[in-house]
């Protein structure tokens, strides 16, 4: 048996309550590298909320997010900004490209951010050509495909490579041959290395990609065989088994 | 981050035209009325530094606007009798008088002189005064030199160039700097030249026929009081001399300045209007583009923006934006200085003072570093808000247009 991986991302007992409403209840999950966890769920059950969470764009009402060991409460903006730009990889629901912006600057949206615009620039083009876009570099958005919008999102989430891919529903309004491709160009990111968080509904992408946790109406249920690592002493075994 | 900002300017470029545009017209307004505001004040003050003296006295038959004569330099072509410069003299509390002699326009008479060119005969003290207003200036002039103003003779008027007037030759002693009034294209002399001229000039014998001889003729006294405080006295006993009208300078150029004050609060007030309008121009664009790209912002912290970063964008559009804006309305402002400048000038209704060159840079570079702070101040406030956006909004939102 293979060496448990290195923890890259953790959630501990985290929740998440807006006024009255409590969106994530006392969650736990970790996230490895080279892995893919699969967070099922109908809507409204918090996967987008637990996903920003790990990703440090909200904070959590109680409980820890601690990426790479460190807590994320006590990073500050800077290091916070950091981070989101240089260990994860985000790909929204929406491909969330800027229509002012070529689809190559689109891909080169971070390393303009990071300073690292000249030297990302061959990368940026060898992913547009992966990724089968490498004739629409100069397009704007607005001339792509859905399909062809997402794939650039991907290559964008990729720039930098990452540690952490976050995707929120990646498969979403396409159609079925689109959504499969994306699909297998994302599965096969683990095997790079990549840790890959996939938030879906959709259940035949989530038995593809397997390690696939349960979310509903806030509260997370780990896949068959890992035991929940809510439960502060059975966390704490967990961690003992994996050093 | 440059390449970012001006990827984004390039590809709104519609936007960006219209708020570059719009910044261009305030700046070259701005500068435009710097320019002239200067001008007048300058021209007003060079008017009042010219005159040196307490009262004009013309004769009573005069018609001709005598704060025009006082202050913008217009000849008057007029005459009395030179005995009234002694009897002026002898009057209780006159430290000084001075006479001034006009002749007509010298218009098709003069053969070096290619435009409408006044001749003016002075005397003493005010040669000294002109001297004050060129480089090369000189309290003396021998009979047979001449002051010429800044817009006659071009680039012969050197000290020494001889210059043919009515088939006199003289000598060119100096040439005054710009004033923007008739001084700029007439031509001084010493008095007795002048007259001498004039009696010689086949083409002014009839004036002579009625005015009598010019060398017994002057066109205006001006005259320094011992007592300030005694102007209206002495204005009253000059008066008693005969048919003469007094001119008190102060009144005189009290009601120019009044005038020519009203008109420059007007430029001051229209620059600083600009200026302000400028403010709250990119005020707004920036506040709206702050709003309109809301998802783009959040997207930007989303992906690793820090909030500095954020204003940095925000802040680096709004300057760059508003000194393109400036850079190109500085030069379309001074063309319409210039476009002004040369009614002013064809008009002689003013004393304006052309500024100099490095006043003029000087007046270009404050307007872009004014035009650069408020594009920098607009924006912060946006800007500020910009990086206050949560970064989750973009989990929430739909594509970006």
């Amino acid at each position: 048996m293979n060496p448990p991986s290195q923890i890259l991302l953790e959630a501990q007992n985290v929740s998440r309550i807006y006024g009255s409403e409590t969106i994530l209840d006392n969650v736990s999950l970790q996230v490895r590298a080279g892995e893919v966890t699969t967070i099922v769920g109908p809507s409204g059950s918090g996967k987008t909320t637990l996903l920003a969470l790990l990703a440090l764009l909200l904070e959590p009402t109680s409980g820890r997010i601690c990426v790479a060991g460190r807590d994320a409460a006590a990073l500050s903006d800077r290091e916070r900004s950091r981070l989101r730009n240089e260990f994860y990889g985000f790909i929204f629901q929406s491909a969330q490209l800027v229509g002012a912006l070529s689809v190559l600057d689109n891909v080169l949206l971070p390393a303009f951010l990071a300073g690292k615009a000249r030297e990302s620039r061959t990368v940026a083009r060898e992913l547009l050509q992966r990724l089968g876009l490498g004739a629409r570099a100069d397009f704007l958005p607005h001339q792509l495909s859905l399909g062809q919008r997402r794939r650039v999102a991907l290559a964008r989430a990729l720039l930098l490579r990452p540690a952490v891919i976050l995707a929120d529903e990646p498969t979403n309004d396409l159609d079925a041959r689109r959504a499969s491709q994306v699909a297998d160009f994302l599965l096969e990111l683990p095997s790079e290395g990549y840790a890959l968080v996939l938030v879906t509904h959709d259940r035949q992408l989530a038995e593809r990609a397997g390690n696939r946790w349960e979310i509903h109406e806030g509260k997370l249920t780990p896949p068959v065989g890992i035991p929940d690592s809510s439960e502060p002493d059975l966390q704490r075994i967990l961690q003992n088994s994996q050093q | 981050m440059l390449r970012l900002i001006g990827n984004s300017l390039l590809r709104r470029r519609w936007q960006s035209a219209a708020t570059v545009l719009g910044v261009a017209l305030g700046a070259g307004l701005l500068l435009a009325v710097v320019l002239l505001y200067h001008g007048f004040d300058q021209g007003l003050e060079r008017g009042r530094q010219r005159l040196g003296a307490d009262l004009l006295v013309v004769p009573s038959h005069a018609t001709v606007d005598p704060d025009n004569a006082l202050f913008a330099g217009s000849p008057l072509n007029v005459y009395m009798d030179s005995k009234f410069v002694d009897e002026a003299r002898k009057v209780p509390g006159v430290r000084r008088v001075e006479a001034q002699f006009f002749t007509q326009s010298l218009h098709l008479e003069c053969c070096s002189v290619g435009v409408e060119t006044r001749l003016i005969g002075i005397e003493g003290q005010v040669i000294g005064r002109l001297a004050g207003m060129s480089p090369e200036g000189r309290a003396r002039l021998e009979k047979d030199e001449v002051i010429v103003g800044s817009e006659l003779l071009g680039g012969i008027g050197k000290p020494g160039a001889l210059i043919e007037l009515l088939g006199e030759i003289f000598r060119l002693a100096f040439r005054l700097e710009a004033t923007g009034t008739a001084l700029d294209y007439s031509i001084l002399m010493p008095m007795e030249s002048a007259r001498a001229l004039a009696a010689n000039s086949d083409a002014l014998k009839p004036v002579w026929q009625d005015a009598g001889d010019p060398h017994r003729l002057v066109s205006a006294l001006l005259i320094e009081v011992t007592d300030p405080g005694r102007i209206k006295e002495v204005g009253r006993a000059l008066e008693d001399l005969g048919p003469l009208r007094v001119i008190r300078a102060a009144d005189s150029f009290q009601r120019l300045k009044r005038l020519m004050d009203g008109f420059v609060f007007v430029l001051a007030a229209a620059g600083f209007l600009t200026a302000l309008g400028g403010v709250a121009y990119l005020l707004g664009h920036f506040s709206s583009v702050a709003w309109d790209r809301k998802g783009e912002w959040a997207l930007y912290r989303a992906i690793g923006a820090t909030k500095a970063r954020m204003v940095e964008l925000v802040v680096g559009e709004s300057t760059i934006l508003a000194l393109g804006g400036a850079l190109l309305g500085l030069p379309l402002g001074y063309a319409v200085y210039r476009l002004a400048f040369a009614r002013l000038a064809s008009h002689n209704a003013f004393p304006f003072v052309a500024p100099s060159g490095v006043l003029v840079l000087t007046a270009a570079a404050s307007a872009l570093a004014l035009y650069g702070l408020i594009g920098l101040l607009s924006a912060a406030g946006p800007a500020l808000r910009v990086a206050q956006l949560e970064p989750a909004l973009t989990m929430a939102q739909g594509d970006i247009d």
